[in-house]
């Protein structure tokens, strides 16, 4: 990859901030995986999650009833299971999550081309080769639980974790590679002005990054709180949970058995919404502070961008509070995510047109 | 590029690769055996209660849950570094639209790489010998990011015209 030679800079690029190859295919791969993420995240919410933790419960509590009959190997059998069944959740959640931070990741460095000091070429290369593994490692991820042990060399790992495994590292060094571009510049000395583009949409990047940071606080002050409760020993820890299910399956106390895995139900409930709450709230914030640099790049209206910055900051809030409201409401709370997280996903699919747009109408001259 | 931007983007850059690398070695070396030791533990807390032994029983459940512990911390570390670099990034690109003297700013950079660099080192500290040092380390950290990032809104607010750009 020749990556040296002419390096790229001076105010020009930096004034067209989707001027350059480098900037379109990261811009648009980002954009693409973040979309895609969502989309994924919200099919897998509604189809695959919830069966699945009831399939999970059903199969431990089929494993607590062999337990006074002193079934061992019926016990492992249904353990298999879960093993399974916890497979097929980690890795859709892996692959939902992993696609959506390569997005954010492809987003922030397509806004640092300015700035990293490669010729066009590789940095256009540079580009692709982080677009092409960051498609590759959620795509990976996901097939893992389909794929298996099939053909594998290795004893436990399958090929689709080969694969993820080396597109994760492959998309470590393609970071690594632009770290190195910015660092010559950062040697280099040389000053860029950092241009704004065709201007505009303030109210919306305003809008946007006041909303960002808001959610990020939030994310935090949530993370710092749930941790201080878990710490606090108010929560009742998953251990006794268990050992209290062996202990009256054992004795055959079905009644006692059956609040033990109505506690179990509700401790896995608290624990997956509150972790997808902080997780989300620092997601949507992040989401929303990069979208907010790209507001001056769209061909609309103030008052379309205004329209779509309103809708992605109300679905960011709105997405986790969904989340939250699951505990007492149930499904009124996965509604409520659900339709926050479309409008998100709408507004972000607005954005990606008006960027093709923008890029469509002032690539023409671009290197 | 400003000292302030150079240093939140280059530790921003940093950590992600770090990340990125750090999440590789960990599927590879330790995800998939922490994943199966802790399902083989559970089930074995079921077994050993089935065989009339609720002593081992509870060991295995005790040892169910100390993996479980270790799984969690050794993935919110990996997840807390990757976010916490787009953060530094993201204000990194934004610093020139924060109303800040020089030193304040060259101040907010610190606080703000330092503790997006120590929090998920406090969290994955937890797992091994300092456990204490650890969590030592986690509460001033969280408490940097959340007063960096107050500082960072506060500044942006403070200049209506030049967060406008």
């Amino acid at each position: 990859m020749p990556l040296n030679g002419n390096a790229t800079s001076g105010n020009a690029i930096a004034n067209n901030p989707l001027g350059t190859n480098s900037q379109r295919v990261l811009t648009i791969g980002g954009l693409l995986l973040i979309a895609g993420g969502m989309l994924f995240g919200e099919i897998f919410a509604i189809f695959i999650l919830h069966p699945n933790n009831a399939r999970i419960g059903e199969a431990m509590y089929a494993a607590s009833q062999l337990i006074p009959q002193g079934d061992v190997e019926g016990i492992f059998g249904h353990f298999q299971a879960i093993g399974g069944f916890l497979e097929n959740r980690g890795t859709k959640v892996d692959a939902h999550s992993h696609a959506i931070h390569v997005g954010y990741i492809a987003l922030l460095l397509a806004a640092l081309q300015p700035w990293v000091n490669f010729s066009e070429d590789g940095k256009r290369r540079a580009a692709w080769f982080f677009v092409a593994c960051g498609l590759g490692l959620p795509v990976s991820i996901f097939l893992i639980h389909y794929v298996g042990l099939a053909y594998s060399p290795v004893e436990h790992i399958g090929w689709a974790s080969i694969m993820a495994d080396l597109f994760g590292a492959l998309l470590s060094l393609a970071v690594f590679l632009q770290f190195l571009g910015l660092w010559r510049h950062a040697r280099s000395g040389e000053r860029l002005d950092t241009g704004q583009g065709p201007g505009g949409g303030e109210q919306a990047s305003r809008l946007l990054l006041a909303g960002g940071l808001l959610l990020l606080v939030w994310g935090f002050l949530y993370g710092a709180f749930y941790a201080a409760w878990l710490e606090s020993g108010k929560a009742i820890p998953e251990v006794d949970i268990l050992k209290s299910i062996v202990t009256n399956a054992a004795s055959q106390n079905q009644e006692l058995l059956g609040q033990d895995f109505a506690a179990y139900g509700k401790f896995q409930m608290y624990r997956a919404i509150n972790v997808a709450t902080h997780t989300h709230i620092n997601e949507m914030g992040i989401l929303l502070l990069l979208l907010s640099f790209a507001q001056r790049l769209l061909p609309y209206s103030d008052s379309a961008r205004t329209r779509w910055a309103i809708l992605a900051v109300a679905g960011g809030f709105l997405l986790p509070v969904g989340i939250l409201l699951e505990i007492p409401y149930g499904v009124v709370g996965s509604v409520i995510a659900d339709s926050a997280g479309f409008a998100v996903i709408a507004s972000l699919v607005a954005m990606l047109l008006g960027l093709l747009r923008h890029i469509r109408s002032a690539g023409e001259g671009a290197p | 590029m400003t000292t302030p931007q150079r240093m939140l983007i280059l530790t921003g850059l940093f950590l992600i690769a770090f990340t990125m690398a750090f999440g590789v070695w960990y599927a590879v070396f330790d995800e998939h055996q922490t994943l199966v030791g802790m399902g083989v533990q559970m089930a074995t807390g079921f077994a050993e209660m089935a065989a009339g032994e609720p002593g081992a029983s509870s060991e295995a459940l005790e040892n169910y849950a100390a993996l479980s512990q270790e799984y969690r911390r050794e993935v919110h570390a990996h997840g807390h570094w990757g976010m916490l670099s787009l953060v530094l990034i993201i204000i990194g690109l934004a610093f020139n639209r924060l109303a800040l003297s020089e030193r304040h700013g060259l101040l907010l950079a610190w606080l703000l790489a330092l503790s997006a660099t120590l929090f998920p080192l406090g969290v994955l500290m937890q797992i091994g010998p300092a456990a204490g040092l650890g969590k030592l380390l986690t509460v001033p950290a969280s408490l940097g990011m959340v007063v960096g990032l107050l500082v960072s809104a506060w500044a942006l607010i403070r200049n209506p015209q030049r967060a406008a750009d």
